[in-house]
């Protein structure tokens, strides 16, 4: 049976080096893409939140740890890393001859292990970095909200002046959990509790180097207000040419300390292009190496009515680390921003109601925005996205929510659409809403940008299916739009629900659970979307303490990650079964692409997935039978 | 006429302060909070926002309190109490409106020291200048070697779209790719437009009249974006051109080509319908008959008469647009990827980027502003009849 399972092994993997273009060379420059959009607003990677920066910065420093294609933690500025403790304490030992460098790759000083002490210090300190980054180290480092709360006090006792001029040799940063040794290079985290997963936080930015001989030379309010001709580099890559919204050149570091472990393009150019329409073009006339479609372009090409000649080479993307889930709003305003939507706030709460959104929508057209030729490769049951953790024995944790709530995905069908079920629910939701003094049609209010023509597709496409779905004497999706979201929508809390996308940040799943429990003030969701802390209802504040007790008691468990991940798994299950959020997709696209997409980094979680570093590519596309051949190899390794 | 340059000068000059004055106070009048992204609107407690403001020049440290909110009494500091939600003041007050373009005007005048790198090592205050220069090692009698100290025309920085950029770096770099693509386009429209114009007036009613006038009906009736994307499509397949600007090619000037296309077609068109309306116009006059009659040459009517009477209309927004090229083409730099200023006002506003949206305006005004006054002048060097003083025939 062995050698049986070894041939087949070997047989799937020669498939996927023949799957690599005959005659084909790798790509010596890569020329990508972003749309104007998705500009980069900072250079200071300890500031940024925002993906459009993070896919540039990842690859101009180098954080302790990366990810691998798989998704697993891969040692980067750290050549090695333990716990001596089970979790409590993290040590990292740092490479030797890690340099810090300008753009011209003229060496300013040694990368240090102090270098994260002052990275962290800045990241901690309310003055510099404006809380950018903070909840993380503050929640699991000993003493970092101490000082993060000592800084603000400074701040606002002494002004910001005060706080600003703090380094990591004052008194109050001795208490931080941080310990460096410059000589051994190693650098020592004391946390606040046993946490298992704290290396994948390590390839954060909250816990990234910074050099003070930088912060020396150019000041604490020239690392805030930063540019790439200025910052120093430690990573893969420099910046050789930067015209806002036209491109950003990357150039090889010449400096780079892990040179002879990585395989890095010469160059890569990051065109900004004013659609993905464009960027088309671009592909075809050879000036881009990879392309995600637009609908309008994959429907031609693979009906063959433009384009054919690429229907051999359409590709489906892997699914990019954002889990989307309709957020419903149970503190919602109405048009004035004041005055309670007593009408929706009272039907929201109403757990037939919620339910029979969540089981009577089927969301397939939805997906078909996104993908026309799988739309069912976008459905998504859970609330933690896939890929994020896994137990010991290699299962995605979301199978165990998946398992929890009964529900597996099917290539055919939308396994989650119920429609008998979803008519009940109805039926007793309008029996319960009308003797509350509910009136019907309950108007569900959505709100999309103005500026976007396709965000108003998808919402015709929203509306009809709420309409055919669930019957307009029950519900209307009524869609309006804004020019300012926090403005206009979110502050005033004007919505009915949001359609948000969450991406982890390291690889646990209390990283989206907590960002929904009740009476929390870390919880970004039910603080800023939901505001579910502001609905009475006494059904709803039952559901949601329910779960957020569960979410406690899994968050508590870490000397046994396969027994917090059955706990964590319990909680998501009773969130999602008393539909408090409703997941709604995960984005998978088509694409022409010459990149093999099972060798970049691939992480569901963090801000590693955009570094250039050890790319298989092709001069010639890939076709979707080759690409499949890689992902069969990929899958088999 | 020295008098009346001097005078529509200073009226120049009070125009631009006036526009700049005006945004200036419309961008502040509005709420503080696009001064935020949602992020940090969202996240950011008063105490931060406060903070920002103070940054950005609109708010300012309490003086009674000096940002602490409290007295040294103990007692709070009711200086700052405006916007408090607490006991405590808040640390900051509002700053007057005009002391902050008191400030604007004042920051024009800031001094940069740069060392032999060019690189710069010092902001200085203009009236601490000569302080700074004698407590320093870079002036000893003279600048050292290399050092220069340069009037900064500082803007501000950009704070949202180039952040941390100087204004000005920002405005000059941009300002070089709209002018070069701009000017380039102009040439090429000026002489197509004014020829084809010449000719459709000559053969007025003649097929090449008519093939004009439906071309000029084309490019203003089909939106530009389609006649954009059939040049970049056509272009790159035909001609084998770049379909997006880029200053890293081996080859730049072939990048720009397509832009410089786009931007041709549709002032081509406005100059012919122009020329050959005042050319048409001017020879239904007396004074064409006349010659004609006296035996002039149809060639020496056109040129000696009609073209120099007719070119004088469209002679007068000759400096305006060659000024205007500045502002590139929000269309055209959008579509191509051109890093110019078509677009940059537009996003500028949008992203609430005070100082850009600041700077970008004083340039458009002045642009503007001058170019009509150069039209002007222009105007009665070609035609010495027009006179811009005394009574009669004053324009």
């Amino acid at each position: 049976m062995k050698k049986l399972l070894s041939l087949a092994l070997a047989l799937v993997m020669l498939a996927g080096l023949a799957a690599v273009p005959a005659g084909a060379e790798e790509l010596k420059e890569l020329n990508t893409y972003e749309t104007q959009a998705r500009e980069l607003e900072t250079w200071n990677i300890h500031y940024s939140q925002a993906a459009a920066d993070l896919n540039v910065l990842c690859n101009l420093i180098d954080g302790l740890l990366t990810n691998d294609n798989h998704g697993n933690l891969k040692l980067n500025a750290a050549k090695s890393y333990e716990s001596p403790d089970g979790g409590k304490t993290w040590i990292f030992t740092i490479n030797e001859g890690m340099t810090w460098f300008d753009k011209e790759g003229e060496v300013m000083a040694d990368v240090k292990a102090s270098d994260w002490a002052t990275g962290l210090e800045w990241v901690l300190n309310y003055a510099k970095n404006d809380s950018y980054n903070v909840s993380m180290p503050a929640e699991m480092i000993v003493g970092a909200n101490d000082y993060y709360e000592y800084t603000k006090n400074l701040t606002e006792t002494e002004g910001a002046e005060a706080a600003k001029a703090l380094d990591t040799s004052n008194e109050e940063f001795a208490k931080v959990g941080i310990t460096v040794d410059d000589a051994a290079g190693t650098i020592t985290y004391s946390l606040v509790d046993s946490l298992p997963y704290f290396p994948s936080v390590a390839t954060y930015n909250c816990l990234y180097p910074l050099s003070a001989d930088m912060i020396d030379e150019i000041g604490v309010d020239g690392y805030r207000d930063i540019t790439w001709e200025d910052m120093w580099y430690s990573g893969a890559y420099t910046i050789s040419y930067y015209e806002y919204q036209n491109q950003k050149v990357f150039t090889k570091s010449p400096n780079y300390w892990n040179d002879a472990n990585c395989k890095r393009f010469d160059k890569v150019t990051v065109k900004m292009v004013e659609s993905v329409a464009t960027g088309y073009q671009l592909f075809k006339e050879g000036q881009l190496d990879h392309i995600s479609l637009d609908q309008a372009t994959l429907q031609d090409i693979y009906n063959g009515t433009a384009d054919a000649e690429y229907k051999p080479n359409l590709v489906e993307a892997r699914p990019t680390k954002y889990s989307y889930q309709m957020h419903l709003v149970y503190a919602k305003n109405l048009d004035d921003g004041v005055t309670p939507d007593v009408n929706w706030n009272t039907a929201v709460a109403n757990e037939n109601f919620r339910k029979s959104l969540y089981y009577g929508l089927d969301l397939t057209n939805y997906f078909a925005r996104t993908n026309s030729i799988n739309p069912l490769s976008c459905q998504n049951f859970c609330y933690t996205g896939n890929g994020v953790s896994f137990l010991s024995d290699g299962t995605d944790y979301t199978q165990l929510v998946r398992n929890e709530l009964g529900l597996q995905y099917d290539s055919e069908k939308y396994a989650r659409l119920n429609a008998e079920a979803a008519a009940e629910y109805k039926a007793k939701a309008m029996e319960e809403l009308t003797a509350k003094g509910v009136t019907f049609p309950v108007q569900v209010e959505y709100y999309i940008s103005g500026a976007s023509t396709v965000a108003a597709e998808t919402a015709k496409v929203l509306e009809n299916i709420f309409r055919d779905c669930l019957g307009d004497d029950y519900v209307q999706l009524v869609t309006k739009t804004y020019t300012n979201l926090a403005n206009e929508v979110r502050k005033p809390r004007k919505a009915s629900f949001f359609i948000n996308g969450w991406g982890a940040d390291f690889a646990d799943p209390i990283n989206f659970l907590g960002q929904e429990t009740y009476n929390d003030p870390q919880a970004y969701y039910s603080n800023n979307y939901s505001i579910c802390n502001e609905n009475d209802d006494p059904d709803l504040i039952a559901a949601y303490q329910e779960f957020t007790d569960l979410v406690v008691a899994a968050k508590a468990i870490t000397d046994d990650m396969d027994a917090r991940y059955a706990a964590f798994a319990k909680a998501e299950a009773c969130m999602l079964n008393h539909a408090l959020v409703i997941p709604c997709s995960y984005e998978v696209s088509w694409e022409l692409t010459k990149v093999n997409n099972y060798s970049k980094v691939y992480s569901m979680y963090g801000m590693q997935a955009y570094r250039y570093v050890d790319w298989e590519t092709s001069t010639e596309p890939y076709t979707t039978e080759q690409m499949a051949a890689l992902a069969a190899a990929y899958a088999a390794e | 006429m020295v008098k009346y340059i001097l005078k529509r000068l200073f009226r120049s000059v009070v125009t631009i302060l006036l526009v700049v004055c005006i945004v200036f106070f419309l961008m502040r009048l509005m709420p503080t909070d696009y001064f935020f992204t949602e992020d940090e609107l969202m996240k950011f407690t008063d105490q931060q926002k406060y903070a920002k403001l103070e940054r950005l020049g609109v708010m300012s440290i309490c003086p009674d309190c000096h940002g602490s909110g409290k007295l040294d009494s103990g007692e709070a500091c009711q200086t700052c109490m405006a916007h408090s939600t607490t006991s405590v003041g808040t640390g900051y007050v509002d700053r007057s409106i005009f002391s902050q373009l008191g400030d604007f005007f004042y920051n024009l005048f800031e001094m940069r020291v740069y060392n032999a790198k060019g690189k710069e090592i010092k902001t200085i205050d203009p009236v601490n200048l000569w302080k700074y220069l004698g407590d320093t090692k870079v002036f000893e009698g003279k600048l050292k070697d290399g050092y220069q100290v340069k009037l900064a025309f500082n803007l501000g920085k950009s704070i949202r779209l180039e952040k941390g950029q100087y204004v000005t770096d920002v405005i000059a770099n941009k300002m070089g790719v709209s002018m070069s693509i701009g000017l380039v386009s102009l040439i090429i429209s000026l002489i197509l437009g004014v020829v084809l114009g010449v000719l459709q007036a000559r053969y007025k009613d003649g097929i090449f009249d008519h093939i004009g006038t439906g071309y000029t009906v084309l490019v203003n009736a089909v939106p530009h974006l389609v006649i954009y994307t059939i040049i970049m499509i056509g272009g790159a397949a035909i001609f084998s051109l770049p379909m997006r600007y880029d200053a890293t090619a081996a080859e730049p000037w072939k990048t720009m080509v397509l832009p410089i296309v786009c931007l041709s077609i549709g002032s081509t068109a406005g100059y012919m319908l122009w020329t050959r309306r005042y050319m048409v116009d001017e020879l239904n006059k007396d004074y064409i008959r006349l010659a004609k009659l006296k035996g002039l040459s149809d060639r020496k009517v056109m040129f000696r008469h009609v073209l120099k009477n007719a070119f004088v209309p469209l002679a007068q927004y000759l400096p305006y647009s060659i000024l205007l090229t500045v502002g590139g083409s929000l269309l055209v730099e959008r579509f191509f990827a051109v890093p110019g200023m078509g677009p940059e006002l537009t996003n500028a506003i949008s992203r609430y980027d005070l100082n850009l949206v600041q700077g970008i305006v004083l340039l458009y005004a002045t642009m503007g502003i001058f170019g009509v006054f150069l039209g002007d002048l222009l105007m009665t060097i070609i035609d010495p009849r027009i006179k811009l003083t005394g009574k009669e025939g004053v324009r």
